[in-house]
């Protein structure tokens, strides 16, 4: 029995084992030859290309309405590319960031990955990417021209090239033209600045289902910790005339008159006109959607996405007739080059392809004007192309469907006043923390003042490794 | 050789594999007393693959982390540096999540003793179909972390939850109680979540130590005429002592890990009231690519289990 027991020990061992042990050559030698029947003569057959596989990684698969017009086009790409075949591989929107960096890190990441302005700067100096610089040098003079500059410089790292631009809308409100005719409001003429913002608002939050407690609120936003929520507080801050950071990005400039008055007001929509429905804080994206569409909230700060999308959620949300967009409200009597921000993705080689030819051939498609406008057409996302979304500086038309489409129309017109985020590495961080003081605001758990002065200086302190040994910031 | 060892040998060689040692008497002594190590540890060298596995699973990771708080250990540039723990030691969030941090966890395992103690009492009846009962009690451990939070997060929903509709029907004034963003309520509506998720556990745990108290004890109490107050205290209690250390200090140390339930339902917010420690460690190293920043925090963390699962291995290695 003993013996018995010993060998069994021994043995389970050495099969936990075996697995790692390298193959022997004699495992690895190929069965003998058979002989092949004499073939009939023919011509030289040609060699077949190797077809290789490139894994491509979208949080857009993850919708439908999004997910039909990739699906759609991909086979356009591979018939187009008989040596190439995609794989596409679904991801949410808020693990992107970190599925890929733990992907990239071991080695096991996608060939191409398709990421939000959010986190763009810290995977292009994250060393994560692929530097498609010399691509673009083989590509005819002016390649990089049929995108906007500025897009085109946010993938821009130590003077290589590590991405293109991909998506690119400007933030805008979304009004539900039913709520504004129901409360007495012309549907036609939306709010130009905060303080009609603030009266139609107030004027929409009712009981308007009789159910004797307020149910319809006049705002909806994101509040909870989310990298949605900077785009829409960046638009009140800016047509207010502030800003997060000093044009040197060595400080914060949250200590601005024009950014407390921002701050009070964005935090006096809750806490004070109450404007906004209950539970903001622990609201996303989806939820504040969801309330849209149902017809719980009147207006909301959204953009491209959001026309497709209401009907997903309610279907007989008829948004041809109900769903109003205009340019976002700006601080009466001001006149400021930039009130509202931008939206914008891009497309990425991960450093871990094996084919980066194939897939910088994939990129350019996935980033080319038809592409562009097909991805439009199904899922009205506009382009950082010039020659889809337009440049009139240039005389560049915009693609007709955009132009005549009324909710991409005012998008498009308010891409020239849309500001990019500041292009730094501690850029997530800077955005969670000013959203956690509003927070703490919006809760009452901290004045206005007191939230903001303490994002200040936590702002301050993220960004101490820019500023040279005895340079400080200013006092709040 | 040692006098242990002299003695092994002396006893092996009247055994059956003794036999073929003496047999071959030409073998080194070394080799005689391998062979005896190997039979006499067969336990452990059962579970020898599973510890290699644990060490490459879990150990290598540990130690990498370990070593990229003080030195990148990503980068080409490695340099040893202690600042990721001076900057954790003036990082008000830090200690701020620390504390919520400890404020779940006593508030999480306290409730999952008492709940599980009542339900393990309740399930440890002698009646007909307590089978079915008990599937029922454990049906929130089966539930994921992930899915828990959703769940309780559109349960907590001011406008369309289920909780605060009970309460408007029920009269009450304020209808939009706002469950998970007030900045009062949000950690005890976490609490409440997690203890209902997590008290099977617990009760499980109880429940295999109360079947293990003899009945004959109770009969004994019955028949001397002890309530059951009595029974309870001079039986039960001290009959569960053991297993309750066990529960408390297992529980402990997977409270400090939460992680998906909270992060599901507010993030760590509204503010910090939330932001329990596994969470900030996650936004340091995933979103804000602070990642030795973010292994000094683990390690903090880790130091603070190992220091909580201390009397817990003592107890087990008592034991053995």
């Amino acid at each position: 029995m003993k013996k018995f027991v010993f060998l069994l020990v021994v043995g389970s061992l050495l099969m936990t084992t075996a697995g790692c042990q390298a193959p022997t050559p004699a495992a690895t030698q190929p069965p003998p030859a058979t002989q092949a029947p004499a073939a009939p003569p023919t011509v030289a057959p040609t060699k077949a290309p190797q077809v290789v596989t490139l894994r491509v990684s979208n949080w857009h698969l993850a919708e439908k309405h999004w997910e039909k017009t990739i699906k759609d086009a991909i086979p356009i790409f591979e018939k187009e590319n008989p040596d190439i075949k995609v794989n596409l591989e679904v991801i949410s929107y808020a693990e992107k960031e970190a599925k890929y960096a733990t992907e990239i890190q071991a080695g096991a990441g996608p060939d191409l990955i398709h990421l939000a302005g959010y986190s763009i700067r810290n995977f292009v100096e994250s060393g994560y990417l692929y530097d498609i610089t010399p691509f673009i040098q083989k590509e005819p003079v002016g390649f990089l021209d049929q995108w906007y500059p500025h897009l085109v410089e946010l993938f821009k790292y130590q003077g290589k090239q590590y991405g293109l631009p991909s998506d690119y809308m400007a933030m805008i409100l979304a009004y539900d033209k039913k709520l504004f005719t129901e409360a007495g409001l012309d549907p036609n003429k939306p709010p130009k600045t905060w303080d009609e913002f603030l009266d139609y608002a107030k004027k929409m939050t009712r009981d308007r289902k009789g159910s004797g407690k307020t149910d319809t609120w006049g705002f909806g936003t994101v509040g909870t910790i989310d990298p949605g929520w900077e785009l829409r507080f960046s638009p009140v801050l800016l047509s207010h005339g502030a800003a997060y950071l000093t044009p040197d990005n060595k400080c914060s400039a949250l200590n601005t008159p024009e950014a407390k008055e921002a701050f009070k007001f964005w935090v006096g929509l809750v806490t004070d006109a109450k404007v906004v429905p209950p539970g903001v804080t622990s609201q996303g994206a989806g939820a504040v959607r969801t309330q849209f569409a149902n017809e719980l909230i009147a207006m909301k700060i959204g953009s491209g996405w959001t026309a497709p999308i209401i009907p997903t959620i309610n279907k007989d949300f008829n948004i041809q007739e109900n769903l109003g967009a205009a340019p976002m409200p700006v601080k009466a009597g001001k006149t400021l080059a930039k009130t509202t921000t931008a939206w914008y993705s891009g497309w990425m080689i991960t450093k871990n392809t094996k084919y980066p030819e194939q897939a910088w051939r994939l990129l350019k498609w996935l980033t080319s004007k038809e592409s562009d406008q097909r991805w439009f057409d199904g899922a009205r996302v506009l382009s950082s192309r010039r020659d889809v979304s337009g440049d009139p500086d240039k005389g560049i038309k915009a693609y007709q469907p955009i132009l005549d489409d009324k909710f991409s129309q005012v998008i498009q017109a308010e891409l020239k006043n849309a500001q990019i985020n500041p292009q730094l590495k501690e850029w997530p961080q800077i955005a969670d923390t000013v959203n956690k003081e509003v927070q703490n605001a919006f809760t009452g758990s901290k004045s206005a003042d007191a939230a903001l002065k303490d994002a200040y200086d936590q702002i301050n302190k993220i960004l101490a490794p820019y500023r040279k040994a005895g340079e400080t910031c200013p006092a709040y | 050789m040692n006098r242990r060892l002299r003695r092994e040998l002396s006893r092996a060689v009247r055994t059956p594999f003794g036999s073929e040692i003496t047999g071959n008497m030409n073998q080194s002594l070394a080799s005689k007393v391998l062979f005896r190590s190997i039979r006499l540890n067969t336990g452990f060298a059962f579970a020898l693959p599973c510890l290699l596995l644990l060490l490459l699973v879990l150990g290598l990771p540990a130690i990498m982390a370990v070593a990229n708080s003080f030195t990148p250990i990503w980068s080409e540039v490695k340099t040893f540096t202690l600042d990721n723990y001076t900057k954790l030691l003036q990082d008000k969030t830090f200690w701020e999540s620390l504390q919520v941090t400890i404020i779940f966890v006593a508030y999480t395992v306290m409730l999952h003793l008492a709940l599980g103690l009542v339900v393990a009492l309740a399930l440890n009846a002698d009646i007909r179909g307590i089978w079915l009962f008990r599937i029922i009690a454990i049906l929130p451990w089966t539930i994921p972390d992930v899915i828990s939070g959703l769940v309780w997060r559109f349960m907590y929903d001011p406008t369309a939850g289920i909780i605060n509709y009970f309460l408007d029907r029920l009269g009450v004034q304020n209808p939009y109680i706002e469950w998970l963003a007030h900045p009062r309520l949000a950690l005890p509506s976490v609490i409440l979540a997690d203890v209902w998720r997590g008290y099977p556990f617990v009760m499980l745990i109880l429940l295999a130590g109360l079947q293990a108290i003899p009945k004959e004890l109770y009969e004994a109490a019955r028949v001397d005429g002890a309530s059951v107050l009595q029974e309870f205290r001079h039986i039960t209690v001290p009959g569960l002592v053991r297993m309750v250390q066990v529960a408390l200090a297992l529980d402990v140390i997977w409270q400090f890990r939460r992680f998906g339930l909270v992060y599901n339902m507010t993030q760590g917010g509204p503010g910090n009231a939330t932001d329990i420690l596994p969470l900030a460690i996650y936004r340091q190293y995933f979103k804000y690519f602070n990642f030795e920043y973010a292994s000094a925090m683990a390690v903090v963390l880790a130091a603070i289990m190992i220091v909580i699962s201390i009397p817990y291995v003592r107890m087990m290695v008592k034991r053995t």
